[in-house]
């Protein structure tokens, strides 16, 4: 597959985004730019605002103020599921993988953007469902349900939906958290693989070593405040920002 | 005088249907289980105040306690030998539901075999229409309703908000993590929830015994009037729910002045529609996003 | 006997197209209707007026009665839909509750409590279906089509959607589907198929009323696909079968009284609705416990 877009396009632009519920401030002037190509990683301690970021850019809540913009346009006032169609997807971090239904209809229903009681389509479809499925190793499991599936498997399925939604901007919500280090180092390898065609992608993570591994860039984000972005090394070795994170506040 | 004498029935309507709206929002807010079986707990609480008064022959005190026995057993038992099982594997809002609804089914047939599918009323010394002034007709029982339903307000305010009880039981319904801290099981407090909330509709049963009158159907009657209620009240509130129950009662008496009896239950049902449209989060309740 | 062993046949049709228009979407798309016995009635009405005051013909009156169900229908879906699932049960209540008082009060198009008599059978291409086996054979033809269409709804894109919803609203919302746009559309399609239902009905008891058309009504097509297997596609035609022999099985027990066995009915799918919620929440056809999502 090969993109239109150049390597450092900016994709997603977030500018001076607020949020507060009530008296709490859950987002305090942010600005954030995403490239194509790029993984991001965003870290930070609990409750420091990353999940509501995310939620923000996927129209699940209203900024208080501020701009997204996405492909130079802005994200005003879209419901989920039109910015969905626009080509930005998410994981959660409890998946909400859809469980009563097979591996293969979880994926191909992502392929399914109409409303409409038929869509045409279908052989396409199913082709590049086959292909996502190869790709992450569920094809021998794609009439297993969902809900029976292991949980290396699960995290692979959560995955192969957002694969399947041909969107540009990935979020994904503590992806990788609990594998083991085999299912770690082909999930890397699939991000990685799907970065160099052009996707863009930006990461919630708890994990340091996977923030290490994965990124290419680190976002510090504390108590709805944007603290430092950098590359992982510069983030990671700043000891301010250690102590943040582990809990020891000035 | 019509207008007044409409008011009044409304009061009387209204404060029953606070107490049941209350007894159901109760459970339902707090164990975010859609207790179907509510109208039945109504329509035992009733009949057996009806077997024991009008048949049996006992003082009404008496009486009063076995419907409020019989009622409670019903709603405990439910949630202890019913939800709490489906709960435990799948609990789905649907399957709590269907169940609940069975239940309902069961219990409004059983009454009909083993009572008469027809209406019975209690007749006591308070039921009598008295003329209080030219054209107006009250019987003194709507006072005791009225006063009652008071009564159990009051009792029931107390115990929400005086004692550990209560607190924890509004804490169920925001975070079952915190019961926990107070030495109790969200398993129990949902007991003591069923509890509270089958006891709130006696008085309305044996009132209603003793005014309109009973019918084994009535408890279907009983869950529209509650879910609406629950609904325009705004779910979570019990002060929403009882004050929609009020609402609805006067509206459903009221409106009785411009249009026919056969349409009464429809205006209810008007009201909720409107509010489904424009306020789905009710008077009182949070807002609703799906 | 034979006479009688075809007036059940076409009872279970028309019951079958119900229970399996509700499944579609209960079992499917996981919203709880109350007012199903409405669009049947609304379907009921429509041919029955078309047909004696206009015109016999079938296509006609059946595609009248899908159509103003399906319109009507979505003026439930539509609001009723914006917010949680508990609020559709509400409003589908209010509905049903609306409904009958309507049926019972329009006495200028439903003939009021008396109801509608007269009604002609159907013409289809000149043929008038006036032998009960010839209405028999229209029926199973309708019941195929209706399982047709479920089956191709049900296994294609737009099945796909509902579960999806069913399972997980908020992920299929983020995965780009207009949750309110599928279910409203399924809302219509069931309630079209169910007016359907209804014409068939109307043309084959010529004479119908809002007794057919109460909450009972409601609740029973409830228990047939409860009891049937939600989200399966021949569940609901099993619980239709299954709770129309009810009755007719029941008069074979000697120690029944026969006035109570309306009543022994009902408990019995009471019963049957509450032990399989609690053991067996698929119903007798989907069987498999539906465990807690993934």
């Amino acid at each position: 597959m090969t993109t239109s877009t150049s390597p450092q396009e900016i994709l997603l632009e977030i500018k001076n985004v607020n949020k507060n519920f009530g008296g709490l401030q859950a987002i305090d002037d942010v600005t954030l730019d995403l490239p194509a190509g790029v993984i991001t990683t965003l870290v930070g301690p609990n409750g420091a605002g990353k999940t509501t970021l995310f939620n923000l850019i996927t129209g699940h809540l209203i900024p208080s103020s501020g701009t997204i913009h996405w492909l130079g346009k802005p994200l005003k006032g879209f419901q989920p599921w039109q910015v969905a169609r626009l080509g930005i997807a998410r994981t959660f971090q409890d998946l909400r993988l859809y469980s009563q239904m097979t591996v293969e209809e979880n994926v191909m229903t992502v392929t399914e953007r109409s409303s409409w009681l038929w869509q045409g389509g279908r052989q396409a479809a199913e082709q590049r469902v086959t292909e996502i499925l190869t790709e992450t190793q569920l094809l021998d499991k794609r009439h297993e349900r969902a809900v029976d599936l292991a949980y290396a498997e699960r995290k692979f399925l959560s995955l192969a939906r957002i694969m399947a939604s041909e969107a540009k901007l990935w979020l994904l919500d503590e992806p990788a958290s609990g594998l083991d280090p085999r299912s770690f180092d082909r999930f890397v390898t699939l991000l990685r693989d799907y970065a160099k065609r052009g996707i863009t992608i930006c990461i919630i993570e708890h994990n340091l070593d996977i923030v290490i591994k994965l990124s290419d860039r680190v976002a510090f984000l504390d108590q709805g405040k944007l603290l430092a972005q950098g590359s992982s090394e510069d983030i990671l070795k700043d000891p301010h920002l250690a102590a943040i994170y582990f809990g020891e506040r000035a | 005088m019509l207008f007044t004498q409409l008011f009044i029935n409304g009061l009387q309507t209204g404060a029953l249907y606070a107490l049941i709206a209350a007894g159901f929002s109760l459970i339902f807010g707090m164990t975010r289980i859609f207790h179907a079986a509510h109208g039945a707990t109504f329509t035992i609480a009733g009949y057996i105040f009806y077997e024991c008064y009008s048949v049996l022959h006992l003082s009404w005190p008496v009486a009063a306690l076995a419907a409020t026995f019989a009622a409670s057993l019903f709603g405990v038992l439910l949630d202890r030998y019913v939800y709490a099982i489906i709960q435990r594997h799948e609990g789905s809002f649907f399957t709590v539901f269907v169940a609940s609804f069975g239940m309902a089914i069961i219990v409004q047939n059983l009454i009909a075999m083993i009572f008469d599918r027809g209406a019975v009323t209690v007749s006591t010394p308070l039921s009598k229409s008295l003329e209080v002034i030219p054209g107006l007709y009250v019987a003194p029982i709507a006072a005791v309703v009225i006063a009652c339903a008071l009564i159990f307000f009051i009792a029931l305010q107390w115990l929400l908000t005086k004692t550990n009880l209560g607190i924890a039981l509004r804490a169920l319904g925001e975070n079952p993590n915190l019961i926990e801290v107070y030495g109790l099981t969200p398993r129990l407090l949902s007991q003591y929830v069923f509890l509270i909330g089958s006891i709130l509709v006696v008085p309305a049963a044996i009132l209603t015994a003793a005014t309109s009158g009973l019918n084994p159907a009535m408890g279907n009657h009983v869950m529209l009037i509650s879910i609406a209620a629950t609904i325009v009240g705004g779910v979570g509130s019990l002060r929403g729910a009882a004050m929609a129950g009020l609402i609805l009662g006067m509206a459903e008496n009221l409106c009785l002045a411009v249009i026919d009896p056969q349409w009464s239950e429809a205006v209810t049902f008007v009201i909720l529609f409107l509010f489904i449209l424009f306020r789905p989060g009710g008077v009182y309740g949070r807002a609703v996003m799906s | 006997m034979i006479a009688y062993l075809q007036n059940i046949a076409v009872l279970f049709c028309i019951n079958a197209i119900l229970a399996l228009t509700l499944n579609f979407i209960m079992g499917y798309a996981g919203i709880f209707s109350l007012a199903h016995a409405i669009f049947f009635g609304v379907g009921a009405y429509a041919t029955a007026y078309i047909a004696m005051h206009a015109s016999d013909s079938l296509l006609l009156c059946m595609a009248a009665s899908a159509a103003i169900s399906a319109i009507l229908s979505m003026a439930l879906a539509l609001p009723a839909l914006r917010v949680r699932g508990e609020y559709f049960v509400a409003a589908s209540l209010g509905l049903q509750v609306i409904g009958v008082t309507i049926f019972s009060e329009w006495k200028s198009i439903t003939g009021g409590l008396g109801g509608m008599i007269g009604i002609p059978r159907p013409k289809l291409w000149g043929y008038t279906f006036n032998d009960d086996t010839a209405f028999l054979m229209l029926a199973l033809v309708v019941l195929g089509i209706v399982v047709g269409i479920t089956a191709l709804l049900v296994r294609g894109s737009f099945g796909r959607s509902l579960m999806a919803i069913r399972d997980s609203e908020s992920a299929a919302q983020t995965y780009g589907k207009h949750v309110n746009a599928v279910k409203t559309l399924s809302v219509a399609v069931a309630a079209g198929l169910a007016g359907v239902a209804g014409s068939l009905y109307a043309f084959y008891i010529s004479f119908i009323n809002v007794e057919s058309f109460v909450l009972e009504t409601s609740i029973l097509l409830m228990a047939m696909v409860i009891i049937g297997g939600t989200g399966t596609l021949f569940g609901p035609i099993v619980g239709a079968a299954l709770l129309m022999s009810l009755p007719a099985a029941l008069t074979y027990l000697p120690f029944l009284p026969p006035t109570e066995l309306g009543s022994i009915q009902q408990i019995i799918y009471g019963l049957a609705m509450v032990l399989l919620m609690m053991f067996r929440p698929g119903g007798l056809v989907g069987g498999r416990s539906k465990e807690k999502s993934a």
